[in-house]
């Protein structure tokens, strides 16, 4: 079978799968840039020759790097060490990490105050051993508390990814430096990083644009105007000043620079084939080196696990720090608590369902037809930001000439969908790069269709990366706030808008239960997409 | 004194377990031969420091360097799978091995210069090492090593992944280093013909032990066990009580020490030979230089070399008993 009759098979595959994306992306940006050239070039040029628009941008930009700077930085010791030893905890604590790539951002906040303000659990704690009279930690509405959270929230991401990036690099360059005469540190820099940069760079570009976009995070930890950045003031000029056409030209200029960081990383990315290597780990056996596994286990369950548990905590207790059960009855007995419920996990699961088959076919034509255009155009709503998409879709609701729940729901559907597809590549194109050609071929050979094969022999071989993408898609939407806020202004409520109400009125009691709720069903998730996928490993080692 | 010792080494991964003692004199050119999961790969971890011995001793040059690491041990790797750092080029690789504190910079490039040419590989020093294909590669792979001057230059089957002609232009390549540095060199190889063509000595490794070691000719006519006869080549083996009476045990020969012939033979006309009368050819395969035959003998089979095709299907044997090995 020739190469381009198979590339025509995965490029009609990919075709309705980038013709969704194009409408779902396009068509919202269209009436953004259409709504900021609404008053000539009035908005543009305001935007584009304020001092405060570049005041924003540079504090985002700062407040990005810096976060991606730290998460990646602070990740490295711990990728190096699991990437090379295996022992207790090791699984349990990447599976933790995975976990809380999944944990929406609007739990980090709820967690961070409890966890950290200024009567929280943190300081509640050192003054009961230390005896002080005022809160010692001082960090909520700080830009300390920003990049904090958003470390938090990205540090296990990017733990993750390298760890899995480095464990599949070779090991035997390594050990050709080691005997030609070079330690620890000359290999690594020399031999080892140079191979990771395209893994670091890929951790530090998802977590600058994820930090460039934060919203619920800047808005809540951040509290001043001071702390603002281009998301919220977008969102601050839509809803609040209800000055569209400028939110809008500010969209275009924050699209402009995420666009270009996008486009920097995807020129400095090599299209390399994985193969994924065996035989990296070992196990720790020396005391040195389980004494460091031990330190470095603690240290991350220690930033990973306190404001979690913190949120489960404060839903039991009041504000004057007696045991309650209040805020449970009153969540279970409110019916808008079900449909919260029931909305967010009919939408997470068709947004997440839909994500993971229209990536699917992306990436396979990606890696196929060695495309470098279409991932790049996949990833352009990352790039883009929930609030901007959120805001397209309201002016493309406000050109239908009927409003319906409906249509609130699709929209919804849409800019979730919209917002979890380059996180579901991006989970998939690894995948479906490990493919080995000789498989395919193979089957060709064997009779089989290019799309016979496709179905057969390659998809099934994508099955994990499809699972993984799936649980990602899924929680992203689960806690997504600023799309659907700023989209169905209310009137669809998700347990993530209540929960922001709740933090909006000083409930923290309600919005830990509620965040509680939250949690569970995202561990729900992803324990059982383990379970599946451990059944699916034992299934294929057993055959 | 030995130039390399190795006394006692053990290292056991789950059901495998290795032990190994054995030394290796300077400038010799040893190769570890045997079956796959017999531990000769696992040996060179050892000696090189990148897997730790259970226990055991390993002195270079009379320093014990057991507990030392990689780096500090001073001995070289060529990776089967060439292990090159894609990105350097050609030039770099090599010269990443060097000790470059006490070298000028015309220093490093004539040596770089002198280390293409070892390995016939002038005029390749900037091209990238993807380009390569598996013999320069392996040859870059080679160049490196030797640029770090290591006391023993370890080979972990580096041919392997490459086609015959090539492998068998290479080794003496391999070989031709060995001879213009006298460097000493332990190469693993499962091809015992690779090994017969560039060594000085043999072991034979099985299951995590040394089964044989010696000159590739001894090991060859006149192997310790059944098992080292197989291993060096064809040949047969069988009862010595079919032909010695009142013996036990096994007789082992080689095809070429089998005389045919299309006759009868009279025993008593050659009393140092063993004769075999009127048996049946049961298959015949043409090697290229020679026909090889499969004789039946009482429902033994015999192997026999021709340098003709025989005419008819039952031949007579002769056997010297001078090159009769008992095992």
């Amino acid at each position: 079978m020739s190469r381009k009759r198979v590339n025509g098979i995965y490029r009609g595959l990919a075709a309705p799968a980038l013709i969704i994306l194009f409408f779902l992306f396009a068509l919202p940006l269209y009436f953004t840039f259409s709504m900021a050239f609404s008053d000539g070039l009035e908005s543009i040029r305001s935007v584009f020759l304020s001092p405060y628009s570049y005041r924003l941008v540079r504090f985002t930009v700062i407040e990005s790097l810096l976060s991606a700077l730290l998460s990646t930085a602070l990740a490295l010791p711990f990728a190096a060490f699991y990437a090379s030893y295996d022992f207790r905890f090791r699984k349990m604590t990447l599976a933790l990490s995975a976990l809380s790539f999944t944990i929406p951002s609007i739990l980090v906040v709820l967690g961070f105050v409890i966890f950290y303000g200024n009567n929280g659990v943190l300081n509640n704690i050192l003054k009961s051993i230390f005896g002080f009279e005022k809160s010692p930690v001082r960090i909520l509405y700080t830009f300390s508390a920003i990049i904090l959270a958003h470390v938090y929230l990205n540090l296990p991401v990017a733990f993750n990814l390298i760890t899995n990036g480095w464990m599949s690099l070779p090991k035997s360059e390594e050990d050709a430096s080691y005997t030609l005469k070079k330690g620890r540190m000359k290999t690594f820099f020399s031999i080892t990083l140079p191979k990771l940069r395209g893994v670091i760079a890929n951790a530090f570009v998802i977590i600058f644009l994820f930090c460039f976009s934060s919203f619920a995070i800047v808005m809540v930890l951040g509290g001043s105007p001071e702390y603002s950045t281009l998301e919220s003031e977008i969102y601050r000029r839509a809803h609040i000043s209800l000055d569209y056409s400028g939110a809008s030209a500010l969209s275009i200029f924050s699209f402009i620079i995420t666009t270009l960081a996008l486009l920097l990383s995807f020129i400095g990315r090599r299209n390399e084939k994985l193969v994924r290597e065996g035989g990296r780990i070992r196990k720790a056996e020396k005391k040195k080196t389980k004494v460091m596994a031990f330190i470095l286990t603690s240290l991350m369950l220690l930033f990973i696990l306190p404001p979690m548990l913190s949120i489960l905590y404060r839903s039991f207790f009041d504000r004057t720090g007696n045991f309650s059960l209040e805020s449970w009855n009153t969540i279970f007995s409110a019916s808008s608590f079900l449909s919260a419920i029931v909305n967010s996990l009919v939408i997470a699961i068709v947004a997440s369902l839909l994500s993971v088959l229209l990536a699917e076919n992306i990436a396979m034509y990606a890696v196929k037809c060695r495309s470098r255009i279409a991932p790049l155009f996949a990833t352009l709503p990352l790039a883009t930001g929930s609030v901007t998409l959120g805001l397209g879709y309201n002016f493309l609701a406000a050109h239908i000439p009927f409003s319906s729940t409906c249509l609130d729901y699709a929209m919804i559907l849409a800019t979730h969908l919209v917002l979890s597809i380059p996180f579901a590549i991006r989970t998939i194109l690894p995948g479906a790069k490990e493919i080995p050609e000789r498989v395919s071929e193979a089957s060709y050979t064997l009779k089989k269709s290019g799309f016979e094969t496709y179905i057969r022999t390659e998809r099934p071989l994508l099955r994990n990366y499809r699972r993984k993408a799936f649980i990602f898609a899924f929680a992203l939407s689960l806690g997504e706030v600023n799309a659907t806020l700023s989209l169905a202004g209310g009137r669809i409520e998700t347990l993530p808008i209540l929960i922001y109400r709740l933090i909006g009125s000083y409930n923290y009691q309600g919005a830990s239960a509620l965040g509680s709720v939250l949690l569970i069903l995202a561990f729900i998730v992803f324990l059982l997409g383990e379970r599946i996928g451990k059944k699916e490993r034992r299934w294929n080692t057993s055959k | 004194m030995e130039y390399l010792e190795i006394n006692n080494l053990k290292k056991k991964y789950g059901d495998f377990s290795l032990n190994v003692n054995f030394s290796v004199k300077e400038g010799e050119f040893l190769c570890l031969i045997g079956p796959s999961g017999s531990g000769k790969s696992t040996v060179l971890s050892l000696l090189t420091g990148l897997e730790e011995a259970d226990e055991g001793m390993i002195v270079l040059d009379g320093e014990d360097i057991t507990a030392k690491s990689t780096q500090e041990r001073n001995i070289g790797l060529v990776f089967q799978d060439y292990a090159l750092f894609s990105n350097m080029n050609v030039e770099k690789n090599i010269q990443y091995g060097m000790d470059k504190k006490h070298k000028s910079s015309k220093e490093i490039s004539e040596q770089t210069e002198l280390l293409l040419e070892y390995v016939d590989l002038v005029g390749y020093g900037k091209r990238k090492v993807t380009s390569l294909s598996g013999g320069e590669a392996q040859r870059v792979a080679l160049a490196r090593s030797l640029a770090s001057e290591p006391k023993i230059l370890l080979l972990d089957e580096p041919l392997s992944a490459l086609d015959a002609p090539l492998r068998k232009r290479l080794r003496t390549v391999i070989r031709d280093i060995h001879n213009r540095t006298g460097i000493t060199m332990i190469y693993v190889t499962h091809d015992r013909e690779e090994a017969f063509a560039i060594s000085d000595r043999i072991i034979i490794m099985k299951d995590g032990l040394i089964a044989a070691d010696g000159s590739p000719e001894s090991l060859y006519n006149k192997p310790n066990s059944a098992f080292t006869a197989s291993f060096t080549g064809d040949g047969t083996l069988l009862d010595a009580s079919l032909f010695f009476e009142n013996q036990t045990g096994s007789i082992f020969f080689r095809p070429e020490s089998v005389i045919i012939s299309d006759e009868p033979v009279n025993p008593q006309m050659y009393p140092s030979y063993l004769v075999i009368n009127n048996v049946k050819i049961t298959g015949v395969e043409y090697t290229g230089s020679h026909y090889l035959l499969c004789v039946d003998y009482n429902g033994s089979f015999i192997l026999a070399l021709s340098l003709v095709k025989p005419s008819r299907n039952y031949v007579s044997l002769l056997i010297n008993e001078e090159s009769i090995t008992r095992i």
